[in-house]
């Protein structure tokens, strides 16, 4: 075999052995990338199945709170009117007044009446719902609606026309305790007395026949038949 | 006898040197790219665990539904009691 041929063989038993130094790496990494891609695909195909019910889920929950929304809105329109309303909600946060209110597209151009300063009709309105209480309660980051030196009495005269429904002096609260006028024994059982009370009960006039005339034949009050605390007057 | 030893130099010294540049380039990027699928299989599998709560959307659909009927009966009880304007 002439020179030239051996240097030949030699020359390809060389690249074949660089092929194969090669190509055996770049095949095992190929591998790796098979199983990476592999693990990828799983992952990507649980991220799809998990989020599938989402859109429908967060839909509904969207229209169920849409719905909340208009309802509460129109309500909140019907009682307190729309200036007032957005006074109302700009009192609450501020600037909010500035989107208006969603199904009252004229709301936009209505400015805000003042109602953190000063107490609008609907206010009034809707601070008699909390008995009182700071109509801003729910919201302390914002500014308090009730103004603190002003009473309801003083902001019921901006609208003297309102209806008076409260009593003007409610009666006192019964005394109790140990110094209570009246005391009772403790019952044995509840609703059951150790001994009917002589003193301090109740007393009935008796009732009056048709001439205006005391009958002294009268039943006993049906309180007084079951042993109860009633008795007629003396005399 | 010359054309055989120009072939074997050229196959030496031209066609050996290309076929192992162009081999460790190929090995060189595939390597690369073992890390970042494992990566990116990571990141799905990590994405994958964080939609775990998504069945906890089902649980706060129902509580919409039953906070909004609760709106619905206190509005329409204040609807009844307050004076419209």
């Amino acid at each position: 075999m002439p020179a030239a041929g051996v240097v030949l063989i030699i020359a390809v038993v060389l690249i074949i052995g660089a092929l194969a130094v090669y190509l055996l790496p770049t095949i095992w990494a190929l591998i790796q990338i098979t199983k990476g891609l592999d693990q990828a695909i799983k992952g990507v195909g649980e991220l799809i199945e998990k989020s599938a019910p989402v859109n429908p889920v967060v839909a509904d929950i969207n229209a169920n709170l849409d719905a909340a929304v208009s309802a509460l809105e129109g309500l909140l329109v019907k009682k307190a009117g729309l200036p007032d309303a957005l006074g109302l909600i700009d009192g609450l946060y501020p600037g909010a007044a500035a989107e208006g209110l969603r199904d009252f597209p004229e709301s936009k151009t209505i400015t805000p009446p003042r109602i953190s300063e000063v107490y609008t009709r609907g206010t009034l309105t809707l601070a008699r719902l909390g008995r009182e209480a700071p109509i801003a309660a729910a919201s302390p980051e914002g500014p308090v609606l009730r103004h603190v030196a002003r009473s309801e009495v003083a902001t019921r005269a901006l609208y003297p026309d309102l209806r008076q429904t409260r009593p003007e002096k409610l009666p006192p609260s019964p005394v109790i305790g140990t110094d209570a006028p009246v005391q009772y024994e403790q019952a044995l059982t509840p609703g059951v007395r150790a001994h009917m009370p002589q003193r301090g009960a109740a007393v009935l006039d008796r009732p009056t026949g048709g001439s205006g005339e005391e009958s002294s034949e009268a039943p006993p009050p049906p309180a007084a038949k079951r042993g109860g605390f009633l008795r007629w007057k003396q005399g | 006898m010359i054309l055989w030893w120009l072939g074997d130099i050229v196959l030496l010294f031209v066609v050996l040197p290309i076929v192992v540049y162009l081999l460790r380039g190929v090995l060189s990027t595939a390597r690369g790219i073992v890390p970042h699928v494992q990566a990116i299989a990571a990141a799905a599998a990590a994405g994958s665990k964080d939609l775990d709560a998504v069945p906890l959307l089902l649980t706060t659909q129902d509580q919409i539904k039953r906070t909004v009927e609760t709106i619905a009966d206190y509005g329409g009880s204040l609807d009844v009691i307050v004076d419209d304007v």
